[in-house]
């Protein structure tokens, strides 16, 4: 029986939303203000393990990318209760938090001094997050300046190398060619087999889910309609997706 | 309560990540230009000759200050303006500046305003050395009036801090509070006696209502060490309305951090 690492238990978040900013300024003083409700993900509850692979599923707006964010402890539930247990490494949204002014190699730095990591451990990774990354020059160039499929190179890169124990990638593939995805799948494999990490993948490529999960979660509506074995989640996420074309 | 044990509990755990940030946020600031560290100097030396002309030259209004050269009397109060006027909008700017620290990754919000003030008052810091060492030029050189000075060091950068906080928890929720702070930052300059001398004015309810101002108290705080002499428990009333507003500027960052914190991310 292994651990736990995430509970999700009855958990729901619910933006508000203003006609405008104005109005969100003024309902910081007074809670008359009007505003609109929107359920982005309406009471989940799900369980992982650790060394588990799932890939999480959904069309845009189902949820899947907030449900990621109350994990990695970004946003906040706002009802249920969450437990994360482990050291959570991100890539939200491609970029995993980068300084836009500063370079490459001076990002790799700043990330895993805020992971926690000693300069001394960062400089032994630093070669090998470099070397994976294939982005030759560009690397003492400011990240600003970089392409999009750089950036998501590089947060791979290093976001793979800095021994996380859950490890949460969230679109992040869909940017590189064919060579670096394979070399980034090789590289998952070998973290979720050998340092036992969790991992969990958002995606809309299914095969590239197949590829390391077993384990798959469909959402809809900010709602969970399956939770079980990836070929069969994979079923229902294109059937859902097929029912709107129909 | 509990929020502030939970501000002070996030600082003490990620004080090295503080220190880092801080660090580099100068480097951001000056590396990027040409002229690099200059700029550090540059700019607050432009700032004050040009003051110093405008109302030495133009208005005829130099003469010495308790003995001391206008000019000199001119800088003891701009030195400290330097790191505030700065706070006052980049401390309300703070956590924008810093969006992907809140909304890539999980870190203390509550820090990013103290690393981007220790980041300034880091600059602060190189300004006043200089400041010394233009004293001694003048022959004025340091005495134990300037023992005082960490005490309104550290007020400054308590209170800004705090105001740092408070605003820039506001501001990421608002663009049009951030607009707001940048347009008020020339009002509090001449409004807050650092032109002008805070103790030549005789209106009894305005010389209370500038004692309760910050800006003022630290302005003439330094003054009050480099040029007058005069030590801070000598003016207990400026030291008391100094204490009430830094109180009430802690319940109110305080208050915005707890109303705001779980809504930054959403909105960032």
């Amino acid at each position: 029986m292994s651990k736990t690492v995430i509970e999700f238990k009855n958990v729901s978040k619910i933006y508000k939303l203003y006609k405008n900013d104005k109005m969100r300024l003024l309902s910081v003083f007074t809670k008359k203000i009007p505003y609109k409700e929107k359920k982005a993900v309406d009471n989940v509850s799900f369980k992982i393990e650790q060394g588990e692979s799932v890939a999480i599923f959904g069309k845009n707006g189902a949820g899947k990318s907030t449900i990621l964010k109350i994990i990695t402890g970004v946003a906040y539930a706002t009802k249920g209760d969450v437990n994360v247990d482990g050291r959570v490494s991100a890539l939200l949204e491609l970029t995993s938090g980068f300084d836009p002014e500063f370079t490459g190699r001076e990002n790799i730095y700043l990330k895993g001094q805020l992971s926690g990591l000693r300069d001394e451990e960062i400089k032994e990774l630093e070669e090998t997050i470099v070397d994976f990354a294939e982005i030759g020059e560009y690397i003492d160039q400011p990240v600003r300046t970089y392409s999009s499929g750089m950036k998501a190179r590089l947060g791979f890169a290093v976001n793979v190398n800095i021994n996380p124990e859950i490890l949460i990638v969230d679109e992040a593939l869909s940017v590189g060619d064919v060579s670096f995805k394979n070399k980034c799948i090789e590289k998952v494999n070998e973290i979720i087999h050998k340092d036992n990490v969790t991992l969990l993948f958002v995606t809309h490529a299914t095969g590239t889910a197949q590829e390391f999960c077993k384990r798959g979660i469909v959402m809809k509506n900010g709602k969970i309609i399956y939770d079980d074995d990836i070929d069969a989640a994979i079923e229902v996420y294109d059937k859902s997706i097929r029912k709107k074309k129909a | 309560m509990s929020t502030v044990r939970e501000i002070l509990k996030e600082h003490i755990e990620w004080r090295h990540q503080v220190f880092k940030l801080a660090k580099a946020d100068i480097v951001k600031t000056y590396s990027g230009a040409a002229l690099g560290w200059a700029w550090a100097i540059i700019k607050p030396t432009i700032t004050i000759l040009v003051f110093w002309f405008a109302f030495s030259i133009g208005l005829r209004m130099g003469g010495k200050v308790a003995g001391f050269p206008y000019i000199l009397w001119l800088i003891a109060g701009m030195v400290p303006w330097f790191y505030m006027s700065e706070m006052i909008t980049q401390g309300a700017g703070a956590i924008r500046k810093y969006r992907y620290l809140v909304t890539k990754m999980k870190f203390p919000v509550s820090t990013i305003p103290t690393f981007v003030s220790f980041s300034k008052f880091t600059v602060h810091l190189f300004l006043l050395g200089i400041t010394l060492v233009i004293f001694a030029l003048f022959g004025y050189l340091p005495d134990l009036y300037l023992l005082q000075l960490p005490f309104y060091m550290l007020a400054m950068l308590m209170f800004f801090i705090e105001w740092s906080l408070f605003s820039a928890m506001l501001s990421s929720v608002s663009q049009d509070f951030l607009n707001l702070v940048k347009s008020i930052v020339t009002p509090i300059f001449w409004l807050s006696g650092i032109m002008w001398d805070v103790h030549k004015i005789d209106i009894g309810w305005l010389k209370t209502l500038l004692m309760f101002n910050p800006v003022t108290y630290v302005s003439t705080g330094y003054r009050n060490t480099f040029i007058y002499k005069i030590w801070f428990w000598e003016q207990p009333r400026s030291l008391l309305y100094f204490c009430i507003i830094f109180l009430i500027m802690t319940i109110a960052a305080v208050w915005s951090y707890r109303k705001l914190i779980k809504e930054i991310p959403d909105v960032l």
